[in-house]
């Protein structure tokens, strides 16, 4: 039989259910019930990612994401991958600053198999020198994918780089080429002793399953894995940035491009709400201020003010990067000066009521349309908890942006919008043979 | 547990618009769809561009409203208007919240059927595509995939950027767009496909208010449905970028169209050899025993024309022969000795198994639902597509496999820095360096 469906906007509820539980060994477990399509996203979020590392061994939260897909004492190299896709799911991983995120949305009648398969790697990883050393060429290859040839990678990191002098952030999630060089298979062993075990680990479900079954089937799998507790809480703060830092890289291009880095608030501040407003109002759509100002009239290839929003944020203080990606023949340093200019008129003015209600709905119907995703809810959950502390706060989200004031915008911009808490990082094009005159681009 | 698949309501207006719907209850949204059945391969020659540049220019003014006016109105109810041309169909799309169903389906209708054509517009549409191409010469991916199609198929339908290249952006003035539209867009060959948060009934009484009157232009140009008889010889081409410091490869034939009957089972055969990532031959290869690469995958690019059949991958330039030379063995392998049964048993699973991941958004839905129109799949399409891959057998696979995969008819593109590259390419067979 057919289920009526319900079709009246007004009825919906943003509200995610969430049902929380622990294990004995620490292990965190939300489940997320929603029955309308026979899916599960299942996710298992490592409290661990660069921030945790140090010089010396930076890439190496990456790196050993990568090593989790090549087979415990059971499963050959990307075994796991081959038998939960050959059930229909989609199964990836990735590395943040402050966490490691593995998933497989499944067909919800294989959402045991995932567990299995999950608590097997887990507990059974299979560390030998064979695999670390394919994988670390892999990762090479990725970083000179992601970094080195791609437009703007070096010059991101660079941005970064520079911006934090004492935080972590400083390096970036892939690590540095000589470091991913440099270490070995004994880094990563105590590393994984350090982070991967129950007590560091939150498993999220989310759709088709019931709530007490699918904790019963993670105790199953996870409930003997044993664990030493819980990480120690690491505190790294970046002190204030006491004056514009600047910076120049040059390499091959068609374009002259400026990134400039603001130091902002970490997820659990609520400032993160009127600064995600404050970016969508800049640049959010074509009728934001940066794409009439500068885009439209073909100045700019790219003009953006980005920020990770909830729940991307980092648990840390975070950037709010501002790109300007000048159109070939325009004046990178008049372009610059007219984006102080913008963000001067900024300060002075503030904003008008009508761009913020702009930017809160745009903000609502991006919301709206992620949870139609299993994926994204999970997510909201899983990085929610882990960076604030409390899942639940995911249902205060759209309550927090709809509470923003234009003073709040006004404030927002004044504090953290400023020439002292920048750091600017200009890309400067040269040719192929000065290039090489400049020396090796790792 | 609900019945998942989604019921595909249709209905034509008078004017010959056709009109899809699918009723969609988890989140309040809507995304409106409109395609005009020509695309990119409808581009006037020498002029590749024209089909994306007019979609584009449809969003930057209407007859009652200014680009400014008409972005600050759709955003102001958090809506996104986007427009572009892909190979087959052209296409405008306009997403948004449930609640707004009258006004974006006004405003879909006032850009696709009153637009402006503002001549102020045109200079700035003019600069930003040319700093936007500039600016993917930078991007190395973006580049090998541009340069390969127009290797591949030169100067046909296909050979170009559907968004034009730099050479097309000096000839393409404001009065060819409106050619391009007055010619391609009529409901005759169009359709509006709506998913949404609302009863079919509903929408597609908002769809007759906004569209019934429209009467479009025409007659459309004749479908594109025979690839060019000659193409580019066999062969390794190497295009040197001494900036880089690893190498872009392309490797790839001419495909199927996507009525050809071996579809499901070249899909499958596919899907073992590049497209299954980690299941698939070439990543087990390349990446898993090799490491020379963080990831490769195979694609055909089913048309209404044969599309290409690319190997797409990157590898640190030293190691660039290596690799061409291992993806043509892993060709030739599932080629003459075929799949085995449990790779096949595997991929269908997949396929079988996905399928419903595959609908859980109304943008998922929606693309669905356009490859059954533009392709005339059938609308019980849904409902049989896993009996369709099921059904396939070994002998089935082995077939197209035999069929369409031609490892001597590989054109390879290697972009990269030729001085740590070309000697060891040469060793593989003649090479020809190309600009």
């Amino acid at each position: 039989m057919t289920l009526a469906l319900k079709l009246d906007p007004a009825a919906w509820q943003p509200e995610i259910e969430i049902v929380p539980y622990r294990l004995d060994n620490g292990l965190k477990i939300f489940v997320l019930p929603d029955p309308r399509v026979p899916a599960v996203s299942l996710q298992l979020h490592y409290h661990v990612g660069s921030r945790h590392e140090l010089q010396g061994i930076t890439g190496i939260s990456h790196l050993f994401e990568h090593l989790m897909f090549r087979g415990s004492e059971t499963l050959g190299p990307e075994e796991f991958s081959r038998i939960l896709q050959a059930k229909g799911g989609e199964i990836n991983a990735f590395t943040t600053r402050d966490h490691t995120s593995y998933f497989e949305n499944l067909p919800a009648e294989h959402l045991e198999l995932g567990l299995q398969l999950e608590a097997d790697r887990l507990a059974n990883l299979k560390l030998n020198d064979e695999n670390f050393q394919t994988e670390r060429q892999v990762v090479i290859s990725e970083r000179k994918l992601r970094s080195v040839d791609s437009p703007f990678g070096l010059v991101l990191e660079q941005l970064f780089a520079a911006a934090y002098t004492q935080h972590p952030y400083q390096w970036p999630v892939i690590g540095w080429d000589q470091d991913l060089k440099r270490m070995g298979l004994r880094e990563c062993l105590s590393y994984y002793q350090t982070y991967y075990h129950p007590g560091n680990l939150s498993v999220v479900i989310a759709g088709d399953a019931r709530p007490d079954q699918a904790r019963d089937l993670v105790e199953k799998h996870f409930g003997k894995i044993p664990s030493p507790g819980p990480v120690a809480d690491l505190k790294v703060a970046e002190p204030p940035q006491r004056g514009e830092r600047r910076a120049l890289l040059k390499k091959v291009s068609q374009v002259e491009a400026l990134f400039a880095g603001f130091h902002i608030v970490g997820m659990a501040h609520p400032d993160v709400y009127p600064l995600t407003l404050l970016a969508v109002v800049l640049s959010g759509g074509r009728s934001s201020r940066f794409y009439q100002e500068f885009v439209k009239p073909g100045r700019a290839v790219e003009m953006e003010a980005e920020i990770a929003s909830p729940p991307w944020t980092s648990q840390d203080p975070d950037l709010m990067v501002l790109t300007a990606i000048a159109a070939p023949g325009q004046s990178l340093s008049q372009l610059e000066d007219d984006l102080w200019a913008a963000l001067a008129r900024l300060e002075k003015d503030g904003v008008q009521p009508v761009e913020l209600a702009r930017a809160k709905k745009l903000i609502r119907a991006q919301a709206a349309r992620g949870l139609s995703q299993n994926f994204y809810r999970g997510l909201l959950v899983g990085l929610f908890d882990m960076k604030t502390g409390d899942a639940g706060k995911v249902n205060e989200m759209l309550k927090l942006y709809e509470a923003v004031t234009l003073e709040d915008l006004h404030r927002v911009a004044k504090e953290y919008l400023r020439e002292d808490n920048r750091t600017v990082v200009a890309l400067k094009p040269v040719s192929p043979e000065e290039s090489r005159t400049l020396g090796e681009m790792v | 547990m609900a019945n998942y698949i989604p019921e595909i309501h249709q209905a034509t207006l008078p004017n010959g618009l056709n009109l899809l719907g699918v009723e969609y209850d988890r989140v309040p949204w809507l995304s409106l769809t409109f395609i005009a059945k020509r695309g990119a391969e409808a581009d006037p020659p020498g002029k590749g561009g024209v089909a994306d540049w007019t979609a584009e220019f449809l969003t930057l003014g209407t007859q009652k409203r200014t680009q400014l006016q008409l972005a600050a109105d759709i955003e102001a109810r958090g809506a996104a208007l986007s427009a572009r041309a892909g190979w087959d169909a052209t296409v405008v799309s306009l997403e948004g919240l449930a609640e707004d169903l009258p006004e974006l389906m006004a405003t879909m209708a006032e850009v696709v059927q009153t637009p402006g054509f503002p001549e102020g517009e045109f200079p700035l549409l003019k600069e930003r595509r040319r700093a936007e191409l500039a600016h993917l010469q930078d991007d190395p991916r973006e580049f090998a995939n541009r340069r390969f199609t127009r290797l591949f198929f030169g100067d046909a339908p296909y050979g170009h950027p559907a968004s034009g290249d730099l050479e097309s952006l000096e000839t393409i003035g404001l009065e060819d767009l409106l050619d391009f539209y007055r010619r391609e867009f009529t409901p005759r060959e169009s359709t509006l496909v709506m998913v949404g948060m609302a009863p079919f009934a509903r929408m597609a009484a908002e769809a007759e208010k906004a569209w019934a009157a429209w009467s479009g232009g025409g007659p459309v140009s004749p479908p594109y449905t025979q690839a060019p008889e000659r193409l580019r010889a066999p062969g390794t081409y190497l295009l040197d970028r001494p900036d880089l410091t690893q190498s872009e490869i392309r490797i790839g034939h001419l495909g199927l169209p996507r009525s050809h009957p071996d579809y499901h089972p070249l899909r499958l055969v596919n899907y073992i050899l590049g497209e299954g990532g980690f299941s698939s031959r070439l990543m087990t290869r390349i990446r898993s025993d090799l490491g020379c690469t963080y990831g490769i995958r195979s694609s055909f690019n089913f048309r209404r024309a044969a599309g290409p059949f690319v190997i797409s991958t990157f590898t640190p330039a030293a190691q660039s022969a290596l690799v061409v030379k291992e993806i043509k063995a892993v060709v030739r392998e599932v080629r003459e000795a075929g799949v085995t049964a449990q790779e096949l048993a595997e991929a269908q699973s997949y396929y079988v198994g996905h399928f419903p991941l595959g609908l859980e958004t109304p943008r998922g839905i929606g693309s669905r639902v356009v490859s059954m129109d533009l392709y005339n799949l059938g609308w019980d399409y849904l409902q049989r597509y896993r009996e369709r891959i099921s059904e396939v057998t070994l002998d089935a696979a082995r077939e197209a496999a035999m069929r369409h995969l031609q490892p001597d008819s590989l054109v390879t593109l290697v972009v990269g820095p030729a001085a740590q590259c070309s000697k060891d390419l040469e060793a593989l067979g003649t090479l020809e360096i190309i600009s």
